[in-house]
């Protein structure tokens, strides 16, 4: 499959000194689903952003369908689709009239348009709530709308930033599927960023890791779980002498520390090792406080690589910094 | 694929959408032209009699009366006030997330600004109109004694459009990367008294105190309200009055050519989210 985006060393450095991305390089093939993963602030928007073209690079650049992010910004424009983080659709004008009017952004012929919008809100459920203002939908409706403004055109690429975000579980799933439907029906290009792991895992055939303005790691999501090798026991003792000795189990892949006394043990197949681990224990007489067994997820895999649950959602420091970088320009 | 038209119209649509919007940019200048209007008798002005009545009337420049006078004072104050607020929409948009659909679409980044102006300047002929018809309305109102010529007509209409074209402009300008509407009415609030009480709008230039008669000569805003004057009360452009309209309207025409620039430029540069 050919290369749809590749990204040299594409950095965002705000102020001359907040690394919102450093030195990017990746590759996106056509037809794929790419997932950026990572928590708030570590340089999944900034992605976005800069390759639609909507912030400039500080140094490096990318090609998107093909063309320069930093020379060709208006063909870059006219060949992907965006749903960014925040909601676009102006709540005065009706359903109908924004995709109209983002139809007109691109010359689409109105007879082209009108076909293609009938189609789009077909696909996400929308014909019946068309002709009503936007400023009527539930917050649910208004994402599905975001969703196929950015589609009226007919992009190659489709950004999605964060589509899910504050959705509940069920119109969540929901939207997953009109995502997937789309990439079915449409066969676009999808970058999708979200912190929501199991939104990746369901949605993305290829996954990066991002964390401080920096790839940790890119695969499937197969391979990633895979890369743990094996399923992880954590275990908690009563002293650090019983940690260490768990260190040495046999059996173990892998085996570190992780936090006063805690001892995070790899092994290949834990329904079968644990038994063993459970001997290991009582001949060393070794005093287990809390033990835990985790199969490969990618919550594991982010574990792994960030050293952080993702889930820990304290506002990165990057976007506390630009917030309070704002603020003083004013 | 500029983007203008989808733009402007949907900006005129939320504007006709909303007729509290259309009275709200109404009412403070029907008020000015209603009551400030009548506020002053001209026949009174001087103290009567016929000599005085007559002084009054070279001052005036010859209006029947004072609402006749202040009418293009105040079609320029609701054009200044229109044109000074179409910033905030950019703002807005901005702060509501049309912004970011805009600025990853291929159309032209001044687009985004100038649809604001064109809007703008399509609010404000609405207004003019409903306002001169409010002037003909109002008691001892407006009098076309020597009646509207077309060339009159003409000189209104671009008069209205320069003034307009010259306030969004600038307010335009300033919004292109505020956060904060609130700046915009600050500033807003600074410059609108000095802008329409250091001018002609009001009040003829010979019963001013003369440091602000001189000051108020190079006010756009002048220009703008004594060409309008000078055509509701002559009824045409008369030839003793061609050098001066062609100098305020040359003048205004110049600086709204220059601000159009400066804006287009400033847009296409600098607008972001």
């Amino acid at each position: 499959m050919p290369v749809i985006i590749k990204t040299e060393n594409l950095s965002k450095i705000y102020g001359g000194k907040i690394k919102a991305l450093e030195d990017l390089n990746i590759e996106i093939e056509e037809g794929e689903v790419y997932g950026l993963l990572g928590p708030n602030g570590a340089g999944k928007s900034t992605t976005i952003n800069l390759l639609t073209t909507r912030i400039t690079p500080t140094s490096g650049t990318a090609l998107v369908g093909g063309f320069d992010i930093k020379k060709h910004s208006m063909d870059v424009r006219k060949v992907i689709g965006v749903v960014p983080q925040d909601l676009t659709t102006d709540e005065d004008l009706t359903g109908y009239e924004n995709l109209m009017m983002v139809a007109r952004f691109y010359d689409v012929p109105k007879n082209l348009a009108n076909e293609r919008i009938a189609t789009l809100l077909r696909l996400v459920d929308l014909e019946e709530a068309a002709s009503r203002y936007v400023k009527q939908y539930s917050g649910g409706m208004r994402k599905r709308l975001e969703l196929i403004v950015g589609l009226v055109h007919d992009p190659k690429i489709l950004f999605l930033d964060e589509p899910t975000l504050g959705l509940d579980v069920q119109t969540r799933t929901q939207m997953w599927e009109y995502v997937r439907d789309i990439q079915k029906k449409l066969n676009v290009t999808i970058i999708l960023t979200s912190h929501y792991l199991e939104e990746v895992d369901a949605l993305a055939n290829r996954i990066s890791i991002i964390d401080h303005g920096k790839i940790l790691i890119t695969g499937t999501p197969e391979g990633l779980k895979e890369s743990l090798k094996g399923d992880i026991v954590q275990l908690t003792f009563k002293n650090q002498e019983d940690a260490e000795t768990m260190k040495k189990f046999p059996e173990a892949t892998e085996a570190r520390d992780f936090g006063p006394n805690i001892v995070r043990v790899t092994v290949r197949n834990s329904d079968e090792v644990l038994p063993v681990l459970i001997k290991y224990v009582s001949e060393n007489n070794l005093t287990i406080m809390r033990m835990t067994v985790q199969k490969p997820s990618l919550d594991e895999v982010f574990l792994q690589y960030t050293g952080r649950d993702i889930r820990q959602e304290d506002a990165g420091d990057v976007r506390k910094m630009m917030m309070n970088m704002r603020r003083m320009r004013r | 694929m500029s983007g203008l038209a989808p733009l402007t119209a949907r900006e005129l649509k939320k504007w006709y959408r909303n007729p509290v919007f259309l009275l709200t940019g109404l009412i403070q200048p029907f008020f000015w032209l209603a009551l400030f209007g009548s506020a002053i008798d001209i026949s009174k002005f001087l103290g009567g009699g016929a000599a005085t009545s007559a002084a009054a009337g070279v001052i005036f420049q010859g209006a029947s009366n004072y609402i006749t006078f202040i009418l293009g004072g105040i079609l320029v104050i609701t054009s200044l006030f229109t044109a000074m607020f179409s910033g905030v929409n950019i703002i807005f948009d901005r702060r509501l997330g049309p912004m970011g659909r805009f600025l990853t679409s291929p159309i032209r980044r001044s687009s985004i600004v100038f649809s604001k102006i064109l809007s703008a300047m399509v609010r404000i002929l609405v207004q003019v109109v409903i306002l001169i018809a409010a002037a003909f309305v109002i008691p001892n109102g407006l009098v076309l004694e020597h009646g509207f010529s077309l060339l009159a007509g003409f000189v209104l209409v671009v008069t209205v459009i320069l003034v307009a074209l010259i306030f969004s402009s600038i307010f335009s300008v300033i919004a292109v990367r505020l956060k904060d509407m609130n700046t915009i009415f600050g500033i807003v609030n600074l410059v609108n008294l000095p802008l329409l009480f250091m001018s002609y709008a009001m009040f003829p230039p010979d019963i001013m105190a003369s440091w602000l008669a001189d000051a108020a000569k190079y006010n756009p805003v002048s220009w703008a309200a004594e060409s309008i004057r000078t055509v509701v009360i002559n009824g045409t452009v008369i030839s003793s009055q061609v050098a001066n309209v062609e100098w305020w309207m040359g003048s205004l025409a110049i600086l709204a050519a220059g601000l159009v620039l400066l804006t287009y430029f400033v847009a296409e540069k600098e607008i972001r989210d």
